[in-house]
């Protein structure tokens, strides 16, 4: 039974994890229902950041579609002549490398004349009332915050002649971009939190079932199993249980949805949007399972380590 | 090879199991220990397993000093050993073949070869018809004879039973006293625990006397031949 060289202690390992790899699945299929109440628990356990992240992440994606909602509206003093404002819009523009659309008194009147309906009354008015006005587009660099681009233009702008009144209305953005950083650390609190029951719900599952199979196990270390040998179908069991557990979160997270996907789209639609909700990418599907493996090992390896400690075969009685 | 050099061993509480015991049993000999139930058997059994710690003195199996070994090969010291247990201590849940392949899965065997070397085994104890069966399905003598497999399925060369024929009728308690003198003569170092006094000087081999946790007798084979009537 003496191990020769390298190459065969290599193959020995590998039959002894193939002999764990197919014993935890029969232990797993043999405690049908005790497993699937389990997946059911990690299930749900790490549904709920995951529901969560994928809010955020398509609120997210709401934000950047609107991203022309981030408008300075620059209001020249009335009587300044046109050759002023294309100055200023070009300055601005080769400044801060945004978008400046001007909009003349009289465009504005076509503009407000068309979408008010106050066309008729307008006619009261002598001349225009309307001053010149420029639209200023910023164009945040990906991951620029908003507002940190925003709030120095505008006051830039404001300093300038013949500028009225800058108007950005971009506090709205700055909540939204404020609750969605909130989102995202709730979702890393409920990830952790949530990762940490996954943890303990694998740990207590493979605790019970080290628990009634301790005969068994101090059978095995009777006739020579190592603590690794002991321990591998019960990490493998927790590897299944990490990796059934994530799977279901992912079946649940698409039924969620796909029930919410209709009212949503009806909600959406009557804001004159079309939009469509996105659920998780290919790489963030695999982290999910990987993340659930691993932690289900974790919860596994803590779960035997735990039996190790309290009862060492020598100095505790076996028989007597 | 098993030698004690002085042994002794006190549990916590200061219970002596084992004082000052010394003895030497080399490769390929058979042995008997006996002596009265609690007169310290089963803690020299556990101790050449490594299932105890001696408190005081060297234990020595197979060249290897159980002192200075670490907790963690305690499994390559059981892997040279066949224990055999009163309680046979097989899995009921599996069956036969599984629990007698045991310690060669352990040991990350080829699977054909498992199969070769459990099938030998289990002929050796005649037991191959049963090799599906699971053990609750058995008598004591033959679950005690699955038990004999499982040990001797590695070939170890240190074979240890600790009472074996405890539940077992005289028929039986001789027929596996036999098996084991058998296995001996293949060149098994082979030691028994049994308070089976006339079962034990029908053999006519060396005996250990224990009492109290002393060695109080070495009686060799020769010696033992010679007194039969």
């Amino acid at each position: 039974m003496s191990t020769g060289g390298l190459r065969s202690r290599v193959r020995a390992w590998g039959r002894r994890q193939l002999y764990s790899f197919f014993s935890s699945l029969g232990t797993l299929y043999s405690h049908r229902l005790g497993t699937l109440l389990t997946m059911l628990v990690l299930g749900i356990a790490m549904l709920l950041p995951l529901g969560l992240y994928v809010t955020v992440k398509n609120l997210r994606a709401l934000d950047l579609q609107h991203q022309d909602w981030g408008t300075i509206s620059v209001f020249m003093q009335p009587g300044v002549e046109a050759d002023q404002v294309h100055d200023l819009s070009d300055r601005i523009a080769s400044r801060h490398g945004v978008a400046v659309a001007a909009i003349s008194p009289e465009q504005g009147m076509e503009v407000f004349r068309r979408a008010s309906g106050f066309g008729e009354a307008l006619t009261l008015f002598d001349e225009n009332p309307l001053p010149w006005v420029l639209e200023v587009t910023p164009q945040p660099s990906p991951g620029e915050d908003i507002e940190s681009v925003v709030g120095p233009l505008s006051d830039w702008i404001g300093e300038q002649e013949g500028v009225e009144l800058v108007q950005a209305d971009f506090k709205w953005l700055q909540r939204l971009a404020g609750l969605l950083a909130l989102g995202d650390a709730v979702v890393t609190v409920l990830s952790v939190l949530f990762s940490l029951a996954v943890v303990v719900v694998v740990a207590n599952t493979i605790r019970l079932d080290v628990a009634s199979r301790v005969e068994e196990i101090q059978v095995l270390q009777l006739v020579g199993a190592s603590n690794g040998f002991i321990r591998q179908p019960f990490l493998y069991s927790g590897f299944w249980y990490g990796i059934l557990g994530a799977l279901l979160a992912l079946v649940l997270l698409s039924a969620c949805m796909w029930y919410l996907a209709r009212p949503l789209g009806r909600l959406l639609d009557a804001y004159g949007n079309t939009f469509e909700i996105s659920g998780l990418g290919g790489p963030e599907v695999l982290l999910v399972v990987v993340s659930g493996a691993l932690l289900g090992l974790l919860g596994a390896w803590l779960a035997v380590q735990r039996y190790f400690r309290r009862f060492r075969l020598d100095g505790t009685g076996v028989d007597r | 090879m098993i030698r004690f050099e002085r042994v002794s061993k006190r549990y916590p509480g200061g219970i002596a199991a084992l004082q000052d015991v010394s003895f030497e049993i080399p490769d390929g000999e058979m042995a008997f220990l006996t002596g009265h139930s609690g007169a310290g058997k089963s803690t020299l059994l556990r101790l050449i397993l490594m299932l105890e710690r001696a408190s005081r003195g060297q234990v020595i199996v197979n060249g290897r000093n159980l002192g200075k070994t670490s907790s963690r090969k305690a499994p390559h010291v059981r892997r040279g050993i066949g224990m055999i247990f009163q309680d046979h201590k097989l899995l009921s849940e599996r069956t036969v073949f599984d629990n007698v392949s045991l310690p060669l899965m352990i040991a990350g065997m080829r699977y054909p070869d498992i199969r070769k070397r459990v099938r030998a085994a289990l002929d050796k104890v005649g037991l191959l018809s049963k090799e599906r069966s699971g053990p609750l399905t058995l008598s004591g003598g033959e679950q005690q004879r699955v038990g004999i497999a499982r040990a001797i399925v590695g070939m170890p060369p240190i074979l240890l039973a600790d009472e074996p024929t405890g539940n077992l009728d005289p028929e039986l308690s001789q027929d596996l006293f036999n098996l084991f003198r058998q296995l001996n003569a293949q060149g098994v170092t082979v030691l028994i625990a049994s308070h089976d006094l006339p079962l034990i000087r029908s053999m006519g081999q060396r005996v250990l006397v224990l009492s109290r946790g002393r060695l109080v007798d070495d009686i060799s084979g020769a010696e033992i031949r010679g007194a039969r009537p």
